[in-house]
């Protein structure tokens, strides 16, 4: 479950270049204004998404993704 | 020709790690590997010519996001997870993807915009004084809703990992403040050579 919240960075980090880079080629600096509050959204998201990490691991003892279909219950 | 040499270094780099992030056993060598990605990046936007953004991702990415996601890897002691074993069933899904997603961009770069047309900044502002330009005044609103959105996620990440114990004693302020002087303390005449019983 981990590896999929360092995914979600990866992706976020991948939306960034393209703004930067498309910011740069068009020569107009609100793409980087948008990076720069991508950059703050996934700072937000990783800290939401990693406590709520812990708080399950706490409770269950372990992160596998295929068994929080269980909260369904 | 020496841009475009470390732009293609920087970029194989960072297709290398990032695929390391996915691929690697241990979630420490993931998170090791994130840092380092992160790192081509921000080689990448200095490179490009957007050095604010560099170094903010610099600061924001390796000094606290990652530096997070490290201490919670360790703090977890999560078993390797054998990654390798259930891939096989998403490769058609990922393999269309993949191939729409390629298909785009070598469209874009081959097809699309010729060879040349994707020219180094000629800028004669500062990049951080263009950015402090529109960050404070057109994007505004914008702004103050990311600052908002970052103490939500403080307050969010504390409700949800804090641990409520109420054998502790606390400091009640509002029971502190609402204390009236005439029930805690009271006013006794004492006489000489007698004590007091409370």
């Amino acid at each position: 479950m981990i590896l999929i919240l360092m995914c979600i960075e990866i992706i976020l980090l991948a939306a960034n270049i393209n703004f930067v880079s498309a910011s740069i080629f068009l020569q107009n600096i609100d793409g980087q204004i948008f990076s720069i509050f991508i950059l703050t959204i996934a700072a937000a998201e990783a800290a939401i998404g990693l406590a709520i990490l812990v708080v399950y691991f706490r409770n269950k003892g372990e992160i596998d993704v295929t068994k929080i279909n269980k909260l369904k219950d | 020709m020496f841009a475009l040499g470390t732009f293609y270094f920087f970029s194989i780099f960072l297709i290398f790690t990032s695929l390391s992030v996915i691929f690697s056993k241990n979630p420490v060598n993931s998170v090791l590997f994130l840092v380092l990605s992160f790192l081509n990046t921000t080689f990448l936007f200095i490179l490009i010519g957007a050095e604010f953004v560099g170094i903010i991702l610099a600061i924001v990415y390796i000094g606290a996001v990652a530096i997070l996601f490290l201490f919670v890897v360790m703090m977890l002691d999560i078993e390797l997870i054998d990654i390798v074993s259930n891939i096989k069933k998403y490769i058609p899904l990922a393999s269309m993807f993949g191939i729409v997603i390629i298909s785009e961009i070598i469209y874009l770069t081959v097809v699309k915009v010729s060879k040349g047309d994707l020219v180094f900044q000629v800028s004669n502002t500062n990049n951080t004084e263009s950015i402090g330009n529109v960050l404070y005044t057109k994007f505004f609103i914008d702004f103050q809703l990311s600052g908002i959105a970052l103490l939500l996620a403080m307050i969010g990440a504390i409700v949800l990992t804090h641990i409520y114990k109420p054998s502790i004693k606390r400091q009640n302020i509002y029971d502190q403040n609402s204390v009236i002087g005439s029930e805690r303390v009271s006013l006794k005449n004492v006489k000489k050579g007698e004590g007091i019983d409370t």
